[in-house]
C-alpha cells in the first residue's frame, strides 16, 4: 500500500511539475511584491525554458529553508556570454526578486550578486538590433523573396515586436508581455468577442492563466508559436510544393504549408490538430497561408483568447527587407467572434545563428525534483 | 500483485492529470452524471452538448430514447439552463427544466450542478464533463 501511495504521489508530482514547466511570469509571480534573500547555493538547474538554482536561507532562529530562484533562459544567458559555471554549489549569493504568487518558496530574480566578489551575475546585454543598415530581402533565382537565410548564410526569425494579439482597430491597450491586461475593463477592445468568449477570456485573465495548456507543455498552436522568443525558421521546398516552418519554441515542432495548389479542405474531413492544416500561395512578395482544422486543446495566443474548431487563420508573411518579417493574421471564427478581425507584428532576423534547442519538459523534470 | 497495483497507481495518477482540456465553448462535449429526487433515487444522465455559434443544444441520453434539449449559458454567472420534452418512466411525455451553475470553468472536468424538474418531480442533478 505504501508503494501504491508513493507511486500515486510520484505520478501526480511529475505532472504537477509539468504544470509549471513554462508558466507565464505574470501568472507565477506577484509583481506587486519584492523580496531579498541571502544564502548558500545548493543546486543548479541549467535547463530551458528557465534556469533555476536553489539556496538555503537561514532565518534569525537558525531555521534553514530551501528556496528556488528562477533566473532566465539559459539559451539567452549563453548568448549574453554567461556559462553555468558562473555560479557553483556552495557559493553565497544575495538575490533580489519577485516572490511566487502562491505559498511555494520560489522567487524570480531581478538581481543576483556573488558575495565573495560582489559581481553581479546573469545580467542581460542590451539586445543588439540586426547589424548594419537595412539590406534588401534575398531572392530566389525566379525572383521570389526568400523567407530563409541568403545562400550560404545562417539565421532565423527571432523575437517578435509584440507577444500579444489584439484587433488592429482596438487602439492602445495596456497589457504585459504575457497578455495580462492592466485593466480588465479593456477586454472588450481586445477582440470582437461573442458574450461567452468574452466571459471565458476574462475568466482566464482573472485566474492568471492557471488553466493555460501551454503551462503543461502543450504545443503553442495558432499564432502563439510566432509569439515565442525562441523563434522559427522557414524551409522552402518549391520542388515538392511546400514550405516547412520549423519552430524554436514548443518543443521544436513544425508546420507544413502546402503550396502546390491543393485546397485547404473541409474541417469535417481533417484530423483536428494543434497547428491545423495549412495551404499557401504567393501574392507578390507575400506568402499567404490559410489554416483550418484546429483542435480546441490549446490557447491560440498569449493572453487567453478562446477559439473553437471553426477557427480559420489567414496569415500573411512579408519580408520587407533582409532583417524584417511583417506578420499579419486574420482571425475568422464565427462561433467565438462576431466578425473576422486582424492583428499582427514584425519579427526580427537573427543572423548567423541557428534555432537553439528548447524542450519544455526539461524544465518540468527539474521542477518536479525541486518540489 | 503489489507491483501491478503500484504500476496501475502510477499510470492512473499520470493519466488523471495529463488529460488536455477542451478549451473551446465551455458547454461543448459529453457530460455525465445523474439526477433524482433524493440521494437514493438517482437516474443516470448523459448530455452531449454542442455550440453552433448562435445556440447550444443537447442530446439527453443518446440512443433510442434520446431527447433534444435547448441549452442556454448565461456567461455572466455561468448559469446553465437545459429544457426538453422527455418521457417519464411510464412513457408519458413530460417537460423537464434543469438549471445549474457551472463550476471550475477552466477545468476539463468542469461541473454543472443545480435543480432538475421533470414533470411533477423536483430534484437535483450534477453533470461532469467527461
Amino acid at each position: 500500500m505504501k508503494r501504491f501511495l508513493l507511486a500515486t504521489a510520484l505520478g501526480f508530482g511529475v505532472l504537477l511539475g509539468a504544470a509549471w514547466a513554462q508558466r507565464a511570469p505574470s501568472a507565477a509571480y506577484d509583481n506587486s511584491r519584492k523580496m531579498s534573500l541571502k544564502g548558500v547555493v545548493t543546486r543548479i538547474d541549467w535547463v530551458t525554458p528557465s534556469a533555476f538554482f536553489s539556496v538555503n536561507i537561514q532565518d534569525a532562529n537558525g531555521t534553514v529553508a530551501n528556496w528556488a530562484v528562477e533566473f532566465g533562459n539559459p539559451l539567452d544567458l549563453e548568448k549574453d556570454g554567461w556559462k553555468r559555471t558562473a555560479l557553483n554549489i556552495g557559493d553565497v549569493v544575495s538575490v533580489d526578486g519577485i516572490p511566487a504568487r502562491d505559498t511555494r518558496r520560489q522567487v524570480l530574480a531581478t538581481s543576483i550578486v556573488l558575495a565573495k566578489t560582489g559581481a553581479k551575475l546573469f545580467t542581460a546585454k542590451a539586445k543588439a538590433a540586426a547589424k548594419g543598415k537595412s539590406q534588401p530581402a534575398p531572392r530566389w533565382p525566379d525572383g521570389h523573396v526568400r523567407l530563409g537565410p541568403p545562400p550560404g548564410k545562417k539565421g532565423y526569425w527571432g523575437p517578435p515586436s509584440s507577444t500579444v494579439l489584439v484587433d488592429s482597430t482596438a487602439g492602445n491597450i495596456s497589457m504585459n508581455r504575457d497578455g495580462l491586461l492592466n485593466n480588465i475593463l479593456d477586454a472588450d477592445k481586445v477582440a470582437p468577442f461573442q458574450p461567452w468568449a468574452k466571459a471565458a477570456y476574462e475568466y482566464r485573465q482573472r485566474t492568471l492563466f492557471k488553466d493555460d495548456p501551454y503551462n503543461r507543455c502543450m504545443p503553442p498552436g495558432g499564432v502563439r508559436h510566432f509569439q515565442s522568443p525562441q523563434g522559427f525558421q522557414f524551409v522552402e521546398q518549391p520542388e515538392v510544393g511546400r514550405v516547412l516552418i520549423l519552430l524554436g519554441g514548443g518543443d521544436r515542432n513544425w508546420r507544413i504549408v502546402y503550396t502546390d495548389g491543393r485546397p485547404v479542405g473541409n474541417k469535417e474531413d481533417l484530423v483536428l490538430a494543434y497547428y491545423g492544416t495549412s495551404v499557401g500561395h504567393w501574392e507578390g512578395d507575400t506568402l499567404v497561408v490559410d489554416t483550418v482544422g484546429f483542435n480546441e486543446k490549446f490557447w491560440f495566443s498569449n493572453g487567453g483568447l478562446p477559439h473553437t474548431e471553426s477557427l480559420h487563420l489567414t496569415e500573411r508573411f512579408t519580408r520587407t527587407d533582409l532583417n524584417t518579417l511583417r506578420y499579419q493574421v486574420t482571425v475568422d471564427d464565427t462561433k467565438t467572434y462576431t466578425r473576422p478581425w486582424t492583428g499582427g507584428w514584425t519579427i526580427q532576423w537573427v543572423p548567423d545563428e541557428e534555432i537553439q534547442e528548447y524542450f519544455c519538459e526539461e524544465n518540468a523534470e527539474s521542477t518536479f525534483i525541486r518540489n | 500483485m503489489r507491483r501491478r497495483v503500484f504500476q496501475l497507481g502510477f499510470l492512473l495518477a499520470c493519466i488523471t492529470v495529463a488529460i488536455p482540456a477542451q478549451q473551446g465553448h465551455p458547454l461543448t462535449g459529453t457530460w455525465n452524471g445523474d439526477w433524482g429526487a433524493s440521494p437514493t433515487d438517482r437516474h443516470q444522465l448523459t448530455v452531449v452538448m454542442t455550440w453552433d455559434g448562435k445556440a447550444a443544444k443537447g442530446v439527453i441520453n443518446p440512443g433510442a430514447d434520446s431527447a433534444t434539449a435547448a441549452v442556454t449559458l448565461d456567461p455572466v454567472n455561468w448559469m446553465v439552463r437545459i429544457e426538453a420534452d422527455v418521457k417519464d418512466a411510464a412513457g408519458k411525455p413530460v417537460h423537464l427544466v434543469a438549471e445549474g451553475k457551472m463550476e471550475d470553468m477552466g477545468s476539463y472536468h468542469r461541473t454543472v450542478t443545480g435543480s432538475w424538474k421533470q414533470g411533477a418531480v423536483n430534484g437535483n442533478f450534477k453533470l461532469t464533463r467527461d
